[in-house]
């Protein structure tokens, strides 16, 4: 599996820890990841994947239907599930301001042994570490 | 010739700017199956 990882586009570093069933992403300062891609590489190699967290930084777009995102970059963002947290954030919509956020983008429905990788991720704020 | 040269400097500070101000630091996985 870290092999399998370590080829995906954007990915410096994989760490795995086998005792608490942890994998650390490292993507590259210059690289573009894309963690529904990582999803299906660690399904591809057999393994399931109960949640999944990142840390990332970016702009909070609000779209016309008037959902939030974080962006990325011109063509990635990551919807935001609504969440006391997101209530912080909200002013910086359409600002140039840029914010740190660690989330939450997949976990795994509840009863279901092995569930398929999700065509699309929404992000569920854990922390807004840093707003510029 | 140096105005031109300190406006090709500021076009590209700004080409670069969006690429070092956002993306994605590090992604955590919790995984289950694996031995």
């Amino acid at each position: 599996m870290k092999q399998h990882l370590g080829r995906q586009s954007g990915v410096q570093k994989v760490d795995v820890s086998l005792i608490d069933g942890k994998v650390d992403v490292t993507p590259r300062e210059d690289g573009r990841i894309d963690p529904v891609q990582l999803l299906k590489a660690v399904y591809d190699s057999g393994v399931s994947v109960a949640e999944m967290d990142v840390t990332a930084r970016g702009k909070i777009v609000k779209d016309a239907s008037s959902n939030f995102a974080l962006q990325i970059s011109p063509n990635q963002s990551f919807a935001i599930a609504p969440n006391d947290l997101l209530k912080t954030v909200e002013p910086l919509a359409g600002l140039p301001a840029v914010v740190t956020i660690r989330g939450e983008l997949y976990h795994k429905p509840a009863g279901k042994k092995k569930a398929a990788a999700p065509e699309a991720l929404k992000l569920l704020i854990l922390e807004v570490q840093k707003k510029e | 010739m140096n105005t031109i040269k300190l406006a090709l400097l500021f076009l590209l500070g700004f080409a670069f700017i969006p690429v070092s101000q956002a993306q994605i630091k590090h992604i955590e996985m919790r995984v289950e199956g694996m031995t």
